[in-house]
C-alpha cells in the first residue's frame, strides 16, 4: 500500500487545495496512490470528515500534524487529543525532545521532516544542537524539497541508522503524489499508521523526476 | 514582536470604518479584467445583475492595519487574500466596511520566522446585513538575526 505521508488542504493557513480535488486528482492522473495524510501546520483538525470521500474515491485519507521545533519541523502521526493538550501544537518554538517523548506517550510516532531545508530541517540545527535523542524516522523524499535538500536528508538518515519516509507535502492538488511511502500491509486508520511505523517496515518513494528513486 | 502582547492588544478591535458605493461600471470593469463571461457579472441589463464573488476585494479602508500597530520598521508583505460572499451585492448598494485584525499567528520556513497578521473587513449593506468579509493576509518576515 503506497500512502504519501506529508500534504496540506486548505485547513492549513497555505494550504490550496481541497480534500476532494486531492482525490479527483489522483483518480484523474492515475497516480499510484491508495492514500494519503493530511498533515496540516502546527494544529490537528479534528472537525473534518473524510469518510464518505475516502468510500466514493477508495482512497485511504488520514489526518496528522505538522509542528516546529527547535530542530524545524516535525511530523506527528497518530494525534490524539490528549496528545494535543500535553503541548501546544501552535507553538513554533517547540523542544522537540518532548514532541517526541509526548508522543510516545500517547502511541504516536513524531518524523523530523524535510531535513535537509534550510532553517526548517534537523540538519541545519545538528552542528550547533547535536544529533537528538529519540529520532528512529525521518523524511528523506519530500515533494517541495530543492537542489540537494533530499539528498542531505538521506545522508542524515545513512549515518544515523534513521528508517525513512517520503511524503509531497502537497499544497497545491497537482503536488499530491510526488514522493510517498510504500507499506507492505494494508492501512485503513491512524492507529494501524503509527503500527506500520513502529514496525518499521515501510520504504520511501519518489516520483519527482522522470526516473523513480527509492529508499528503505 | 511577542505575539501574546500583540493578540492580547489588537485582536478584534475595530480600527477602521470606511463606506463604499457599489458602480455597475465598476463591475462590469472588474468582470471583463477577471474574465468573467456570465452576463450576470457582465452585463448591467441582466435581470442577476451583481458583483462577481470576488469584487469585494478591491475595497480598502483607510488603513489596513491598526496604527499603532508596532511593526518595528518592518514593511508587511501581501501574503494573500480570501473572500467570503455572503449575500450578493448589487450596483447602486452603499456598503459599509468594519474592519479589525482577526489573527495574528508565527510560522517558520526557509527564510526564517514569519509573523501573518490577518485583517478581516466585514462589508454590511444598506439592511445592515452582512454581504461579505474579506480577509487580507499580511506577513511580516523577522530577519535571521532576530
Amino acid at each position: 500500500m503506497i500512502l504519501d505521508l506529508h500534504s496540506h488542504s486548505i485547513v492549513s493557513d497555505d494550504g490550496r487545495a481541497k480534500v476532494p480535488n486531492y482525490c479527483q486528482w489522483i483518480r484523474k492522473k492515475d497516480l499510484p496512490l491508495d492514500g494519503f495524510v493530511l498533515t496540516e501546520h502546527r494544529k490537528f483538525d479534528f472537525d473534518s470528515d473524510y469518510s464518505a470521500l475516502a468510500t466514493e474515491f477508495d482512497l485511504t485519507i488520514l489526518k496528522a500534524s505538522e509542528v516546529e521545533t527547535e530542530y524545524g519541523h516535525v511530523l506527528v502521526f497518530g494525534v490524539t487529543r490528549a496528545l494535543t493538550e500535553a503541548f501546544d501544537f501552535s507553538d513554533i518554538g517547540l523542544p522537540l525532545a518532548k514532541v517526541l517523548e509526548e508522543s510516545e506517550r500517547h502511541g504516536a510516532v513524531a518524523v523530523p521532516c524535510h531535513p535537509g531545508r534550510t532553517r526548517v530541517g534537523m540538519c541545519a540545527h545538528v552542528e550547533s544542537l547535536g544529533i537528538p535523542a529519540g529520532v528512529s524516522i525521518v523524511e528523506v523524499f519530500n515533494g517541495g524539497s530543492r537542489g540537494t535538500e533530499d539528498d542531505a536528508a538521506r545522508a542524515l538518515a545513512e549515518t544515523q541508522g534513521y528508517r525513512g519516509i517520503g511524503g509531497s507535502d502537497a499544497h497545491i492538488v497537482s503536488h499530491i503524489g510526488r514522493c510517498a511511502t510504500a507499506f507492505p500491509g494494508a492501512i485503513g486508520t491512524e492507529a494501524e499508521l503509527v503500527e506500520a511505523l513502529q514496525a518499521g517496515e515501510f520504504e520511501a518513494k519518489s516520483w519527482k523526476s522522470k526516473s523513480s528513486e527509492s529508499s528503505s | 514582536m511577542e505575539i501574546e502582547e500583540l493578540r492580547k492588544q489588537f485582536l478584534k478591535l475595530n480600527f477602521d470604518t470606511a463606506e463604499f458605493r457599489v458602480d455597475g461600471d465598476d463591475i462590469v470593469g472588474f468582470s471583463v479584467a477577471c474574465g468573467e463571461t456570465a452576463s450576470r457579472y457582465t452585463d448591467a441589463s441582466d435581470p442577476d445583475f451583481q458583483a462577481p464573488p470576488t469584487f469585494p476585494a478591491r475595497f480598502h479602508g483607510r488603513r489596513m492595519l491598526p496604527s499603532d500597530l508596532p511593526l518595528e520598521g518592518k514593511i508587511p508583505l501581501d501574503a494573500g487574500k480570501a473572500v467570503m460572499p455572503q449575500k450578493a451585492i448589487r450596483a447602486g448598494t452603499k456598503l459599509v466596511g468594519k474592519s479589525y485584525l482577526n489573527e495574528i499567528y508565527e510560522k517558520t520556513g526557509r527564510s526564517g520566522r514569519m509573523i501573518f497578521l490577518v485583517s478581516r473587513m466585514e462589508l454590511f449593506d444598506e439592511a445592515e446585513d452582512l454581504a461579505c468579509i474579506v480577509d487580507s493576509r499580511m506577513v511580516v518576515r523577522e530577519r535571521p538575526a532576530e
